[in-house]
């Protein structure tokens, strides 16, 4: 039995059909996903950062996709462009304290391996703490939309399989 | 002072074994649940009181952080200093936890 405010449409399709999450997703989504995007770049000057802001982009995302269906959250962001995110932010990371070496440093340093640091408090500033950040924020976003996907698709799949036993 | 309070809980279990008839062995455990919570308490009341100033975690490290970690890293934001910059490798590896718990999942459900 489907719980209340869920109807089934082609066979295991469930979508919530409700006017007022709709459109208060709709509405509140872009704002949620500028307040991400605003957390993570201000990751060096203001409280929040890579795993805070993607947290906060990526349920933006799960949001569109519960409110309207998955189709409707796949169309912000396909599984490859996630999956191909989500491998690309830790590889940024890994090739950012590369980078450092290569420039004469160690392994991750920043100051030592000669990234402008700019003046503190300025928006581009603090050398690799920004791109550090920037690569946390984009791999924590997709690794929180790929999860949701990957565990919401396999529900359906089993709710397939009964449906068709019963 | 001690060898009365051990002598009173000697008392205590005799006069709940024979006068009460209570059994040696939730004798033993009421003894050693009072244990472990005078420890517990005795822990807490010993540790440090929140921002005092001889707390043994305020140490040479963050008055390091804080007093050159603008100058250092460039960064206003102390903590994304310390977690972005200075504790950098301890991040990568937090990174590549995520990666691999995500990896178990999608292992562990594309498999069936």
């Amino acid at each position: 039995m489907p719980p209340l405010n869920h109807t089934e449409q082609e066979g295991s399709r469930i979508e919530i059909e409700d006017q007022i999450v709709r459109i208060t997703a709709r509405l509140v989504a872009p704002f949620i996903q500028l307040y991400g995007i605003y957390v993570i770049v201000n990751g060096h000057l203001s409280p929040g950062g890579g795993f805070s802001g993607g947290a906060i982009f990526g349920s933006s995302l799960v949001l569109v996709a519960i409110s309207f269906n998955l189709e409707a959250g796949a169309k912000q962001i396909s599984h490859q462009t996630a999956s191909l995110l989500e491998s690309g932010g830790a590889l940024g990371f890994a090739l950012t304290g590369l980078a450092a070496i290569f420039l004469g440093g160690n392994y991750l340093a920043n100051r030592a391996a000669g990234f402008p640091l700019g003046q503190a408090g300025e928006f581009f500033s603090a050398g690799a703490i920004w791109i550090i950040t920037v690569f946390i924020g984009i791999k924590v976003a997709s690794t929180i939309t790929t999860l949701f996907y990957n565990i919401i698709e396999k529900e359906q799949a089993v709710g397939d399989i009964k449906r068709t036993d019963t | 002072m001690s060898f009365i309070l051990i002598a009173f809980l000697i008392f205590l279990a005799l006069f709940l074994r024979f006068m009460l008839g209570v059994e040696v062995r939730s004798i033993f455990t009421y003894y050693l649940l009072g244990l472990i919570i005078y420890l517990f308490s005795f822990t807490v009341a010993e540790m440090p009181l929140f921002g005092a100033i001889d707390s043994p975690a305020f140490n040479e490290v963050p008055r390091r952080y804080l007093e050159s970690g603008v100058t250092e890293t460039g960064a206003l934001n102390i903590v994304s200093s310390i977690i972005n910059d200075y504790r950098a490798f301890d991040t990568l590896g937090e990174a590549t936890v995520l990666f691999a718990a995500i990896a178990a999942v999608i292992a562990t459900l594309k498999s069936h």
